[in-house]
């Protein structure tokens, strides 16, 4: 991908991801928005079908929905359906345990969603740790109802410390099932702050997994691990951020941020209630910050051009500091070892 | 590369202007193309009503190619398809 067009500035965001409600009938552990309740004066019907056009009139791509369960806002339907209509791409983040034939078989019929389905484990008991007890069954359901449906369909697992020996596994599951794999990257925001030291992948998960990415050109990991991309996979994705460059996040309530692992007030970017989104895309003086955002500390790396100082979310959860470079890049993973490997042998 | 060729895209795929030019997306990588080709076409030329003749008429031998070799990189890379107009 060019980054000289991405750094001369893009018009709007090629997607956005849309938290729609905060509201969760599940209260995983390693939840990046520490989902429960629906917020506060969460977006009404008619500010989230307003929303949908000016992303339309701004020309984004895709519209990438979380939460929260997407499924428990009941107005969530006709927010997809208001997409549609403008051809705008859709990706759903769900935890499978609302979907049923009737609903699979209305998503089916636009032709312009997909659908993410998250489940943590090969094992029962293994994603029942990180998801609740019943999710592993759930999910494995509502996969087997979308393979069938039509809708382009993956399993989404967060790579953690208890289900990295797993992945292999999930990534045969999906196959079985007729699905594709994707793997997100385990950040310390939301819930996954309080859980980070038992879930957070150790450096040799991290390393061991880099190097099976390696070999498994069609798993998918969004943007989330160009950091630790190894070489066999450089050009299938990203190898910077893409916060405030090519995408955006925006909450419940309508308040926009650069992304999902970056939503508190210091990086409050505006709300779709005072400005308009492209006055916000463009004007945004934390949106500006992250687009001039330099990691000069990693540009000696040997690494850089590939990772560009890696996710500047995870620097600051970790280290209260964006251009400090991505505290679980591949170098430091490899370093970390080599020194935990130095005081084991002395 | 037909100058009687008309190109729509493909379902999965959008694409708009930008300063430099088109950005290209298609939803099964996901995967971005930048193409760098100023004002000399628009989004509304992939509807594939249009002849490639027809949108660069008046184009000098060297735009000529320089689309056409785009073109024909697109429709390799699956963000095309070609649709004769006769």
């Amino acid at each position: 991908m060019s980054n000289r067009f991405v750094e001369m500035g893009l018009r709007s965001p090629v997607n956005l991801t849309w938290e729609v409600t905060f509201a969760c009938n599940l209260r995983c552990r390693h939840c990046l928005s520490a989902s429960a309740e629906a917020a506060v004066n969460e977006l009404t019907t008619s500010e989230a079908l307003g929303l949908v056009e000016q992303i339309h009139q701004a020309g984004v791509f895709q519209i990438n929905f979380g939460g929260g369960e997407p499924f428990l806002r009941p107005d969530f339907e006709e927010i997809l359906q208001g997409c549609h209509r403008r051809g705008i791409m859709t990706c759903i983040s769900t935890n499978g345990t609302l979907l049923d034939p009737p609903l699979a078989k209305r998503l089916a019929a636009s032709g312009l969603v997909a659908i993410q389905v998250s489940l943590d484990g090969a094992w029962q008991a293994t994603c029942e740790a990180i998801r609740g007890r019943g999710t592993h069954a759930a999910a494995i359901g509502a996969l087997e109802l979308l393979a069938s449906s039509g809708i382009p369909t993956s399993i989404n697992t967060v790579l953690t410390s208890l289900n990295a020996r797993e992945i292999p596994d999930l990534q045969a599951l999906a196959k079985t099932l007729g699905v594709s794999f994707r793997v997100s990257r385990f950040r310390p925001s939301g819930r996954g702050t309080d859980n980070w030291q038992d879930l957070r992948p150790q450096p040799e998960q991290l390393l061991d997994f880099s190097e099976w990415l390696g070999h498994q050109g069609d798993v998918r990991t969004g943007d989330s691990f160009f950091s630790l991309m190894p070489q066999e996979r450089q050009g299938l994705g990203l190898n910077l951020c893409g916060a405030a460059k090519l995408t955006a996040c925006v909450g419940p309530t309508g308040n926009f941020y650069p992304c999902a692992f970056l939503q508190r007030e210091e990086f409050f970017a505006g709300s779709i209630r005072d400005q308009s989104f492209q006055e916000i895309w463009e004007g945004a003086p934390i949106y500006d910050s992250l687009r001039n955002l330099r990691i000069r500390s990693c540009e000696e790396c040997q690494r850089f051009d590939q990772c560009h100082g890696g996710c500047p979310a995870v620097a600051y959860h970790l280290k209260s500091e964006m251009d400090g470079g991505d505290p679980e890049c591949l170098e430091r993973c490899v370093s970390s070892l080599a020194e935990e490997r130095t005081t084991a042998a002395a | 590369m037909s100058l009687e060729t008309a190109y729509i895209l493909h379902p999965a795929c959008r694409v708009r202007e930008e300063a430099f030019g088109l950005l290209f997306y298609d939803s099964r990588g996901p995967r971005l193309l930048f193409a760098e080709t100023g004002r000399l076409l628009t989004p509304e030329f992939f509807r594939g009503q249009e002849s490639l003749h027809c949108r660069l008429l008046g184009c000098g031998a060297a735009e000529l190619d320089r689309v056409g070799n785009l073109l024909g990189k697109l429709v390799t890379k699956g963000y095309l398809r070609e649709q004769p107009l006769c």
